[in-house]
């Protein structure tokens, strides 16, 4: 036998990393391959590459704009602006949630404003924000904290409300006061839905954020688009598309991220 | 309705806001911007007196309902497909993934310029993004479904077809109903962005009316408007739901949402 025959365990592990690669493969084969249909789309002439610019220019704006900051500064605005309406949501929405599950007079006065309220359309009240709170940041960020606060207060609400009184029993019994039955039964009790008010609302306040700035600003990802389209220049506003893209899904693995660190009994399938 | 401290307390912040609304606009405390609730009815009924309301009202809710039914019955569709077959799941998932994080709005230039200023662009763009709440709802719905009823089913002969609409698909419909009224809220968010950004019709195009002449009365009675017709739209869908769906709501708290 000669030592340049493969041993058996090498062979194996060859086979094993190819069916790993042609799994991979067959998983996510389509995004490179619509990626190279819209390139010899553009690249024959079959669509006209003015309204949608081959990848390779796309690349190329979101490099050069990634390059000198430009991307990232209104990226950054984008961001600030979502995070604040969506953090000042959570902070007031989930105590706001545990008071209406636990008094029957505030979920009388409130309960009806946030169950109708729910499916209103809410964006159309947006004009009405920027007579009051200005044009610029201050409209944004009060706008998302309302989107941002229905799906909040109405999640975590049915949240409060199915912890098991039982539960809380058992707490009392064991002669906790309040306040460690708050801390330690009823918010660890309500803390899955909570999350999962959180993670509606996350994307919520990106989308939200995005459109007002469309709709009028002069910095953030959604007047990047606006004003980018005006002049044609399509493949930047293609990048921003990405950027915006690339925001939420980091967002969003951040929130994942915390439910694991603080859910940590309760695994959600992702 | 019986007249107890319960309903009196449900109706008691609205009532308050309005007739505090109200009084202060007359005493003439409130911003210009802010017409009182009398002149805002007024506005709706100058609009609807001239026709002009009901001009709007259609363009809207005709663009609402067809973009939001393509992109339904193909989220359905694709998502049930999906849900089946696994090459259908491997070709979308990746592509729904990268585009599910991105607010369809993002698109909305492009789609302007694809299809213009009128009908096409607002129905393209409200399809697309409702298509994908509902592609991923019927897609998992149709994985959730329990093996076992699928396997009784077969074994008590049932053909393939007959398993698809009588076992998974009605286990599936009531994520797939969730995902539906997902992609109905985007539709209304995506139809004002897209009436308010580029529009010859519609109640967006109201409301920009409103501000651009300085009539705020105007402006606010087609928001009023337009959260009517989004509110009364989810109430359908829920109204819709709750027949197809009899029996399986029971004691599940959305029941007890839906009877507020």
């Amino acid at each position: 036998m000669s030592v340049h025959t493969p041993s058996p365990a090498l062979a194996q592990t060859l086979a094993q990393t190819l069916t790993q690669a042609w799994s991979l493969a067959t998983r996510w084969y389509s995004i490179p391959l619509l990626l190279l249909v819209w390139q010899l789309a553009v690249g024959s002439g079959l669509v006209e590459s003015r309204l949608l610019p081959s990848p390779v220019r796309v690349w190329d704006a979101l490099v050069t704009d990634l390059g000198d900051g430009t991307l990232l500064y209104h990226a950054g605005v984008t961001v600030y602006r979502a995070l604040t309406g969506f953090v000042l949501a959570a902070i007031i929405g989930v105590p706001f949630a545990a008071a209406m599950a636990r008094s029957t007079l505030i979920r009388n006065l409130f309960e009806p404003i946030f169950f109708f309220g729910y499916p209103v359309p809410k964006i159309a009240l947006f004009p009405v924000f920027t007579y009051i709170f200005g044009v610029g940041t201050p409209s944004k960020i009060a706008f998302t904290f309302l989107e941002c606060l229905y799906p909040i207060v109405v999640t975590c609400y049915f949240g409060f409300r199915g912890v098991q009184t039982r539960l809380i029993w058992s707490a009392q019994n064991c002669g906790a006061d309040r306040a460690t039955v708050l801390r330690r039964v009823i918010l660890p009790a309500a803390l899955p839905s909570i999350f999962s008010g959180l993670r509606i609302a996350l994307p919520v306040a990106i989308i939200v954020v995005v459109i007002t700035e469309m709709i009028g600003d002069s910095i953030g990802l959604g007047y990047y688009i606006t004003i980018w389209s005006t002049r044609f220049t399509f493949a930047n506003v293609y990048a921003a598309i990405i950027v915006i893209g690339i925001c939420g899904l980091a967002l969003d693995q951040a929130m994942l991220l915390a439910r694991h660190r603080l859910v940590y009994w309760q695994r959600e399938a992702v | 309705m019986r007249l107890n401290a319960a309903t009196v307390q449900n109706w008691l912040l609205p009532i308050a806001t309005l007739v505090a609304w109200e009084a202060l606009g007359r005493a003439g405390i409130l911003p210009r911007y802010l017409s009182s609730p009398s002149a805002i009815l007024a506005a709706l009924w100058e609009l609807a007196e001239t026709g002009e309301l009901f001009v709007a009202l259609a363009a809207s809710l005709y663009r609402v309902a067809v973009g939001f039914t393509v992109g339904t019955v193909a989220g359905i569709i694709v998502g049930l497909g999906a849900g089946l077959l696994p090459g259908v799941r491997h070709f979308f998932d990746p592509l729904v993934a990268f585009l599910y994080a991105i607010p369809k709005v993002a698109f909305l230039p492009i789609f302007l310029l694809l299809f213009g200023l009128g009908h096409a662009s607002k129905i393209s763009i409200i399809a697309f993004s409702g298509f994908f709440p509902v592609f991923i709802a019927s897609r998992h719905a149709v994985l959730a479904v329990n093996k076992l009823l699928v396997w009784s089913a077969r074994n008590m002969g049932a053909p393939p077809p007959t398993i698809f609409f009588r076992v998974v698909v009605p286990a599936a419909a009531p994520q797939l109903f969730a995902g539906i009224r997902i992609g109905l809220a985007h539709a209304f968010v995506v139809l004002f962005a897209a009436e308010l950004i580029g529009s010859k019709a519609g109640l967006g195009t109201i409301i920009s009316y409103g501000e651009e002449w300085v009539r705020f009365d105007l402006m606010f009675a087609g928001i009023v408007c337009f959260a009517v017709l989004g509110f009364l739209g989810d109430r359908i869908l829920l109204a819709i739901r709750a027949r197809v769906l009899k029996g399986q709501m029971i004691g599940t708290e959305e029941q007890e949402a839906q009877a507020l």
